[in-house]
């Protein structure tokens, strides 16, 4: 085992102090996978676990030591919801399920860094029943509507995977479903629990994607590259269709060729005819974001690039930067996958229309054109 | 009491004076010393606001980053210290020319654009009476164009006068320049 692929690992096995059990979801799949998968790190059930991760606000970094304990609660109210998006910008109808808050790993960018900071415990769900009921009575009641659904919005689909079996509870779920499509996004390489199962054209898994130079230096315990494309093609073989996210994108001397080099060694491993979609994305801040980011990791260069502030209230590189890092990428990956489906996350529709002379006139557009690629 | 806690006390007692919030005092604390007492002499010498000096600490920690150069190093370049000791240069001059000046240092390509943007909307040679306005960080990709008009004839002549601009290579080039095509 490369130390790379023990990072998220190491992490784990080594830093997790303790999984805290809220009372009654010791009798849940998840907590059976959890013992199983952890069996030296203690468990302590309790009635209410609010007051333990109440305690995490007052560490020194409350979102490093929020990973080093990790909750089993019920979720209360609703699994599913209507991606956010960002205001302002051309958005791709999609949902978001959440059966975990917070992530294992360390990129500097990380916007949970920001979002989660009054609330950063490492939690997952163990009312994964009622997470397939509230899906299946929301799919039963719009057959004619089909959704494209992820679990990536607050964490890593794939990260926790190995500990908590979550794929093999919900894949089987969303194979079944006629009007559904999920997709799994991740840094990691954890798909062993992902191969023996069987998506039925019903699963994407897809990966968040830089060149080597930017997972080495700002995606810290992730996979490397090359470890992510060698799952992605383990995933493709066993019948799943794929996505690649390159977002977010940095841009920084030498940028061209890296990425350039990135997306032909996706495309000469992977056979692009089966591969949902690729999107773009720069790198995306706040205020308070960068705060955040000037404390936790002072030496990363992120925050040197020419950001400016959006109408959305985000920080990206100026314009006619980005629209000429799109325009780049959309020429690399067309010469690689000609058929690919590109599109822009959160971006404008002035951006869509100078990048790919077009913009989709509603979210229904864009969702129905990446269905229509099925 | 050394150098040090002697600029340090100084440094505090301004930002109690200046009611700045302990955030912003921290990172000024938190500057190599050169740095502290460089960004104390521009606090001295410019009164900058809380939001100002604020922006200065951003994007001089944010060039160091990126070019090795100190906030020390920055401030004490030619442009700067020129701008600082001009004799005709009221205070807000001064602190609006080297905000400028830094920023342009911070976000050199974009500068560049708007610097281009701006010679091309001054080369088309429109009336004072026509204003071409660029969005704060080329964000949008959209100019606003106003016109100022006090009679129907004027406002025919001004009307007539873009026309005959937007058919020239000078406001084709424009839109090149807030497309990135420049």
């Amino acid at each position: 085992m490369t130390p790379i692929l023990a990072r998220v690992e190491t992490r784990m096995a080594n830093e997790l102090q303790e999984v805290v059990v809220e009372a009654g979801s010791e009798h849940s799949p998840i907590f059976r996978n959890l013992k199983r998968a952890l069996p030296h790190v203690p468990f302590t059930v309790v009635e209410d676990p609010k007051a333990s991760w109440a305690s995490l606000a007052g560490a020194h970094d409350p979102m490093g030591s929020g990973k080093k304990r990790l909750f089993l609660v019920r979720h209360r109210g609703e699994f599913l919801k209507k991606c956010p998006g960002s205001e302002g910008q051309v958005c791709c109808n999609y949902f978001v399920v959440n059966f975990a808050s917070n992530c294992p790993m360390e990129c500097s960018y990380c916007y949970l860094q920001e979002y989660l900071a009054n609330n950063p415990a490492l939690k997952v769900f163990s009312n994964m029943g009622d997470l397939m009921a509230e899906a299946d009575r929301l799919f039963s009641r719009q057959r004619r509507f089909f959704f494209r659904i992820g679990t990536g919005e607050i964490t890593d689909s794939l990260a926790l995977d190995p500990y908590t079996g979550f794929c093999a509870e919900v894949i089987p779920f969303f194979a079944a479903q006629p009007n559904a499509l999920l997709e799994l996004k991740t840094k990691t390489d954890r798909v062993e629990g992902l191969l023996g199962l069987s998506p039925k054209g019903r699963v994407v898994v897809s990966w968040s994607m830089n060149p080597p130079r930017v997972i080495d230096d700002e995606e810290h315990l992730t996979a490397s590259f090359e470890r992510r494309l060698a799952a992605a093609r383990r995933c493709q073989e066993a019948g799943y269709r794929l996505g690649f996210h390159f977002d977010p994108m940095i841009e920084y001397p030498g940028w061209e060729a890296d990425y350039r080099e990135a997306v032909e060694r996706i495309f000469a491993t992977i056979d692009h005819r089966r591969v949902a979609w690729v999107s773009l994305g720069v790198l995306r801040s706040t205020p308070g974001l960068k705060r955040i980011m000037r404390q936790r990791f002072p030496s990363t260069r992120l925050l040197a690039g020419e950001h400016v502030s959006c109408a959305d209230g985000k920080m990206r590189y100026f314009q006619p930067l980005r629209v000429s890092m799109y325009r780049k990428m959309l020429i690399w990956i067309r010469a690689a996958a000609p058929a690919v489906f590109v599109y822009l996350c959160m971006e404008s529709k002035e951006v869509w229309q100078q990048v790919f002379g077009f913009a989709p006139s509603c979210e229904k557009e864009l969702g129905n054109q990446m269905l229509a690629r099925e | 009491m050394d150098a040090t806690s002697s600029i340090n006390d100084i440094i505090v007692g301004y930002a109690k004076e200046k009611g700045f919030h302990q955030q912003t005092l921290e990172r000024w604390l938190n500057l190599a010393e050169a740095d502290r007492e460089a960004i104390l002499g521009l606090a001295q010498g410019l009164k900058p606001s809380e939001n100002h000096l604020r922006d200065f600490l951003d994007w001089l920690d944010e060039i160091s980053l990126r070019d090795g150069l100190s906030p020390r190093d920055v401030l004490s370049s030619e442009p700067l210290v020129r701008i600082f000791s001009d004799p005709r240069l009221s205070r807000s001059d001064k602190l609006k020319r080297i905000k400028e000046e830094v920023r342009r240092l911070r976000f050199p390509r974009l500068s560049r654009i708007e610097d281009a943007i701006q010679q091309t909307v001054r080369d088309m040679g429109l009336s004072s009476r026509i204003q071409v306005i660029i969005p704060p960080g080329l964000e949008g990709g959209t100019v606003t164009v106003q016109l100022k008009s006090a009679s129907y004839e004027e406002l025919k002549r001004l009307v007539v006068e873009l026309g005959r601009a937007s058919e020239t290579d000078r406001a084709r080039r424009l839109f090149e320049l807030l497309r990135g095509d420049g």
